[in-house]
């Protein structure tokens, strides 16, 4: 068969490479395949164990960043320009990196399997943080599954690394050498066909530059389908084994990886990742909110490469940040070659994973205006898993009253409880009344009959129902306890 | 505490140069392994057509049940399992292998296969296949005392069932194996198995040749916990048969998925029971039925079974017991070994009924324990005698190290305050039985050579799965010989160099494997030390006797001489003398045995003790929970290395408390696995360690255990996790004293439990 192959250009443990890839190879098989490095271990092949963890270094606003990477889940094109640091690189057994030195000591290996994952993870954690304390640890490593040590040996690692290490010690003199290359980088990605006899998931994979090149590549290839981080793509190609004639990736458009303050509120592009969201100031000052879901949503490996547009674009029922976007009345611009638009979050989702994107549309901003002072805003996921789960039920809400004390704004919206994360109509009943004359319990049966979740592996209907009821009781408690 | 030494593959785990099979380069003109798995759980196989998938260009060989050149035939201990089948038995079952170059190839031939099928009804309910006495072997039974008269005469009595559930191995590295085709119809095989025996036997018979032509190769396992124990069996002989059909090189991977939807799990267990009880909290009488859902086929279901009859009554003396065990088949993928290998299902019943009482009785469990206990020179319902039994010195540690009666008042407190939090508290003690229940099993042997520069390598039939068995072996062997760690290299496991090895499985491994090295080396030493007695009066004229001789840290001394050998000059000095420098080792566990008609003998060794206390703040409206502390009092013999048994211990805990508290397991109508990929099926994350974990090994110094004075490790602690299932349930009965919780307590049970 005939396939578009890539041809991309960027730097591996220390030299530069270039490398020509079948469409939409995962970094991961790039690795094991192609390279002949074993190092980098596939364990789930969807982003849920951490055990391929890898680490980019590229540069972002002026700077180097060191970023844990699911290399399972990230198209090796994406590679081009960047440098990537695999555990081949990291120390040798003669002379251990003081990351290894210190999970030696603590005997934080036993099988050895998840071992390289992890110490990637603590790579760009300590690359990125002098001393980092024990939520930034278990922030960094949560995503990196142990059968084994019950992980204990590996947090007294890191906490010790923590408190002795030198950080200087933790970049290797030839990665920091290489990092004005990155600022340098300038070639091109170049396509060309090539024949293959094994089968690839994907015909061509297109990374353009700019916009104006996404149009043009959407306009030639109607049946193309947008990639932005891949975190759920890839998933469906490495383990449904989903063949998509073309890909278009847009993660690499600068402008799309802006966040601003506007007007209208803060404008956060399309190719904006969970972690730029969580360094950004404007969000922390501005969307307080967001930067707290953030911290819970999916893995530090996931956060660095997905985005908060393909978490909307995706359009799944349980998307984790769709209801606070929802209660925050987020809007997004659809852009197409010849137009853009603005549509409500809310009249965005259609029917199960159906969108209100248009042939030749993308997602370029997601525009949340900033709500205004004292307004209660919070979000509940609930999941088995306290870190890295998909929820059964997730929920948001925005409360806000007048000078009298009175309701008068009065969202909640629901993920996980119909076919698309929804606000809910119910809810406006409590508008014109005081908080702490609502009747909990009777709101609560009120919304609770207005979603009907269904059963699946997460959870029953019944316990989606208990849990949509409590998760208003615990909203409502919460609002009665707050300081006036 | 010195944390030496460490990890023998320590440094090459953490730089990624460990070798793990199929992690690695192929091999030239290897072919690649994909399976037609079964959609039906029960049916017949009519018609199967490959013809399309053998056309394909890149397939190899599509091989099925006529390409068998011997038997047809993996089950091993009840021979009830093919390797590919006529009446399926489980959804996931293969039926057939495409081999291909490409693994791209070998996968879309796959959906090319045709295949027709004839539905049969399926059973996946333990208690349906009971009342179908669709069994493997007839009801087991384990009896001691009178229990209908204890019942009848007892102050109270009290019944129910209890169930607990499946959990899935998760071993971070997927079942693999690579078949590689020697001179003379010798095939190598590469096997991610913790039995080499096994794989080599029964791959010898499904390809109709001596055991001799079958050499199998482990380098080291990402991981196992029983999964890869006759699990990875399956997959060994498929690349073997692959090999011998194409005289290639095959290789078998399973991806996560693959591995998930078609592998057999822990055996979920249901149990009905009664108890006869004082209203002083005397249990006098206890009697249970322990029914194990054992999946397609027999596999080690038995044993399993057996394993939780004997855990039945834990660390308490019933005088009047009966417990009887039915492993019942159904069409799910055959359960198999899982840490615990049954214990833990047939402990989780009698903790569950304390619990109970304590609560009808309103008395604190932790007294009911107390008051139960064993004590030395008890008998346990099969007649082993309880000896030097630690159990009240390990409740005393536990209440000193938790300040128990201070933590009782404080919870009581909190849980007066919090309307939305409830906390709870729970001990749960252990009592575990090393050796394999299977007397014959209880041997292990290995080949120990001294190199010419003293330099030591060191075969046993054991596995390196992460337990760090190496390292305890490195650490007989560096004691026995009075060298350092660093002179010894602990090999792969390689049934050429040791034969007939068990498997590294029951927690035995150290004992049996690191005592074989002992005595292999021992009987090295026989030979050397009157060597360097000898060299040492010919270089300085000392006169001594060898056994007077010092070996150590490379070093050999005598009391009478200033002077010291060194290690290597003995050894050259040794070799020049025709001395033997290598030696074959066999240990066999000694007094194990066990009659099952009779359900009395000394099916163990020894036992090891030890309780766990956890303490957990629930949120009522979410169902969610943290775990706020954690203590455990272990004891454990003389260990050999406190750092590993450390490490065992709460990987133990950890991966007991997800079965207990978030791994459910769920199959569709048709026994399809739906939990199949880590975002549906949750193993616990580094944010499920307790938020204060505080553990105290004892060192008890126990004469019956094993080597050098030490203690299995591996499965005892596993026990230790149901302790937050307790404490959650404490919690709940805080607010409702009647609430059931089921299991596992995850989010959506504890809310149910509520309601």
């Amino acid at each position: 068969m005939d396939y578009t192959y890539n041809r991309i250009s960027f730097f591996m443990n220390g030299k530069a490479v270039s490398a020509d890839l079948p469409p939409a190879i995962s970094t991961l098989d790039y690795l094991n395949k192609s390279c002949g490095l074993y190092g980098t271990k596939c364990s789930c092949n969807e982003g849920d164990c951490g055990a391929c963890t890898v680490v980019i270094a590229y540069v972002r606003e002026g700077a180097v960043m060191y970023e844990a990477i699911n290399s399972c889940l990230y198209p090796a094109a994406k590679l081009h320009g960047k440098h990537l640091l695999t555990i081949e690189a990291l120390g040798s057994p003669d002379q251990l990196h003081p990351i290894q030195e210190a999970m030696l000591r603590h005997h934080s290996t036993q099988c050895g399997y998840c071992s390289p994952g992890f110490v990637m993870s603590a790579f760009a954690l300590f690359a990125m943080k002098q001393k980092p304390d024990r939520e930034e640890i278990l922030a960094a490593l949560e995503g990196n599954l142990c059968r084994c040590t019950g992980y204990d040996s590996i947090l007294n690692a890191m906490e010790e690394l923590s408190r002795t290490q030198n950080p200087e010690t933790i970049v290797p003199t030839w990665a920091r050498a290489l990092e004005p290359e990155l600022f340098r980088f300038k070639t091109p990605v170049l396509c060309f066909n090539q024949q293959s006899s094994s089968l690839h998931s994907s015909g061509a994979y297109h990374l353009p530059s700019s916009l104006e090149e996404a149009f043009s590549l959407l306009e030639e290839h109607p049946e193309a389908r947008i990639i932005n981080g891949g975190t759920d793509i890839m998933v469906q190609v490495n383990i449904s084994r989903l063949k998509i004639p073309v890909l278009i990736d847009i993660s690499g458009i600068d402008s799309l990886r802006q966040i601003s303050l506007n007007k209208d509120g803060v404008r956060i592009g399309a190719a904006v990742t969970y972690s730029d969201l969580e360094r950004s100031g404007i969000v922390k000052t501005d969307l307080p909110w967001l930067l707290e879901l953030t911290k819970v949503l999916a893995s530090r490996q996931i956060r660095n490469f997905g985005t908060l547009s393909g978490n909307i674009a995706n359009a799944s029922p349980i998307g984790d940040s769709l209801p606070l976007l929802l209660v925050l009345n987020a809007s997004l611009i659809l852009s197409s070659k010849a137009s853009q638009r603005q549509i409500p979050l809310k009249d965005f989702f259609l029917s199960y994973k159906k969108t209100a994107l248009a042939a030749g549309e993308l997602i370029t901003e997601i525009v949340i205006p900033i709500p205004p002072q004292g307004a209660y805003i919070k979000f509940i996921k609930a999941a088995k898993r306290k870190a890295v789960d998909i929820s059964a039920i997730a929920s948001a809400i925005c409360l806000e009253t007048d000078p009298q004390g009175l309701i008068k704004t009065a969202r909640l919206a629901l993920g996980g409880a119909a076919e698309i994360p929804k606000l809910s109509s119910g809810f406006s009943s409590i508008l014109g009344i005081k908080p702490e004359d609502i009747n909990a319990e009777e709101l609560a049966n009120l919304l609770a009959s207005e979603f009907q979740p269904i059963s699946d592996v997460r959870g029953s209907a019944a316990y989606r129902q208990t849990l949509i009821k409590n998760q208003i009781l615990k909203y409502l408690d919460e609002v009665s306890r707050r300081q006036p | 505490m010195s944390k030496l030494p460490y990890h023998l593959s320590g440094k090459l785990h953490l730089t990624g140069s460990s070798r793990f099979i199929a992690d690695e380069a192929p091999l030239p003109g290897m072919l690649y392994a994909k399976f037609l798995f079964s959609p039906h759980a029960h049916a017949l196989l009519k018609d199967l057509d490959t013809s399309a998938a053998e056309a394909y260009p890149g397939v190899f060989k599509v091989i099925t049940a006529k390409d068998i050149p011997g038997q047809n035939m993996i089950g091993h201990v009840i021979k009830d399992e093919p390797l590919f089948p006529s009446e399926i038995m489980y959804a996931g079952q293969p039926l057939a292998m495409v081999l291909a170059e490409d693994i791209s190839i070998a996968e879309h031939a796959v959906s090319l296969i045709k295949a027709e099928y004839e539905e049969l009804p399926p059973v996946f309910e333990v208690r349906t296949a009971d009342q179908n006495q669709a069994w493997y072997v007839p009801e087991r039974k384990i009896e001691s005392g009178d229990v209908a008269k204890a019942l009848a005469s007892a102050e109270f009595t009290l019944s129910g069932t209890t169930s607990s559930a499946g959990q899935e191995h998760f071993y971070m590295e997927t079942q693999r194996a690579r078949a590689i085709p020697l001179e003379d119809k010798q095939i190598m095989v590469l096997s991610a198995t913790q039995s080499t025996m096994e794989c080599q036997e029964v791959i010898s018979h499904v390809l109709g040749l001596p055991a001799h032509n079958i050499i199998i190769e482990v380098p080291r396992l990402g991981g196992a916990f029983g999964g890869k124990e006759r699990a990875a069996t399956i997959w060994a002989v498929m690349a073997a048969l692959g090999t011998y059909l194409t005289k290639r090189p095959v290789e078998v991977l399973l991806s996560r998925d693959e591995d998930m939807k078609v592998t057999g799990k822990r055996h979920p267990f249901r149990s009905d029971w009664t108890v006869g009880y004082s209203s002083t909290g005397e249990i006098s009488a206890y009697e249970l039925t322990l029914l194990a859902n054992g999946g397609a086929y027999a596999d080690l279901s038995v044993a399993i079974l057996e394993r939780a009859m004997f855990h039945a009554e834990n660390c308490l003396h019933i005088p009047n017991i009966r417990i009887k065990g039915r492993a019942c088949i159904t069409n799910l993928p055959p359960n198999t070994a899982y840490r615990g290998f049954g214990a833990p299902q047939g402990i989780f019943v009698i903790e569950s009924i304390i619990e109970k009482l304590a609560s009808k009785l309103g008395r604190d469990p932790l007294e009911l324990r107390r008051l139960n206990m064993y004590q030395d020179r008890d008998l346990t319902p099969y007649g082993q005698r309880i000896e030097h039994c630690p159990l009240a010195a390990v409740y005393d540690k536990l209440e000193a190290n938790s300040d128990y009666q201070k933590l009782k008042i404080e919870l009581d407190k909190y849980n007066q305050m919090s309307t939305l939090y409830k906390q709870g508290l729970a001990i749960t003690p252990v009592k575990f039985g090393i050796s394999f229940t299977t007397a014959l099993l209880n041997q292990g042997s290995a080949l120990v050579w001294i190199y010419i520069d003293g330099s030591v390598s060191v075969t046993t039939g054991g596995i390196e799965m992460g337990q760090e068995l190496s390292t305890k072996v490195a650490i007989v062997v560096s004691r026995t010989l009075g060298i350092p760690i660093e002179q010894i290299h602990v090999e792969s496991s390689n049934s050429q160099r040791v034969g007939n090895a068990s498997p590294t499985a029951a927690s035995t491994g150290s004992d049996i494997n690191g005592n074989a090295a002992r005595i292999a080396c021992e009987e090295i030493m026989s030979k050397l030390r009157p060597a360097a007695a000898e060299l040492m009066q010919s270089k300085w004229g000392v006169q001594t006797s060898a056994d007077s001789m010092v070996f150590e840290g490379g070093k050999i001394s005598c009391p009478r001489s200033s002077d010291s050998l060194s290690f290597t000059e003995l050894i050259r000095y040794a070799y020049n003398s025709r001395i033997p420098l290598a030696a074959y080792g066999y240990y066999s566990t000694p007094g194990v045995h066990f009659d099952r008609e009779k359900g009395i003998g000394k099916p163990f060794h020894y036992y090891v003790y030890g309780a766990a206390l956890s303490r957990v703040e629930l949120d009522l409206l979410s169902g969610e929970h943290r775990l706020l502390s954690v203590h455990i009092v272990h004891e454990n013999g003389s260990s050999l290395s406190a750092e590993i048994d450390r490490g065992q211990i709460i990987g133990a805990f950890i991966q007991s408390l997800g079965w207990c508290s978030m791994e459910e397991l769920k199959h569709d109508a048709h026994g399809r696995y739906l939990t199949v990929s880590p975002s549906t099926y949750k193993i616990p994350g580094i944010r499920d360690l307790p938020e204060q974990l505080q553990i105290e090994i004892l060192e008890s110094g126990a004469e019956e255990a094993s080597v050098y004075g030490s203690k299995a490790t591996g499965e005892p602690p596993f026990i230790y996790g149901m302790s937050v299932f307790f404490a959650l349930q404490n919690a709940i009965r805080n607010v409702n004293p009647e609430a059931e919780l089921s299991f596992p307590a995850t989010p959506e049970a504890i809310l149910k439990a509520l309601k």
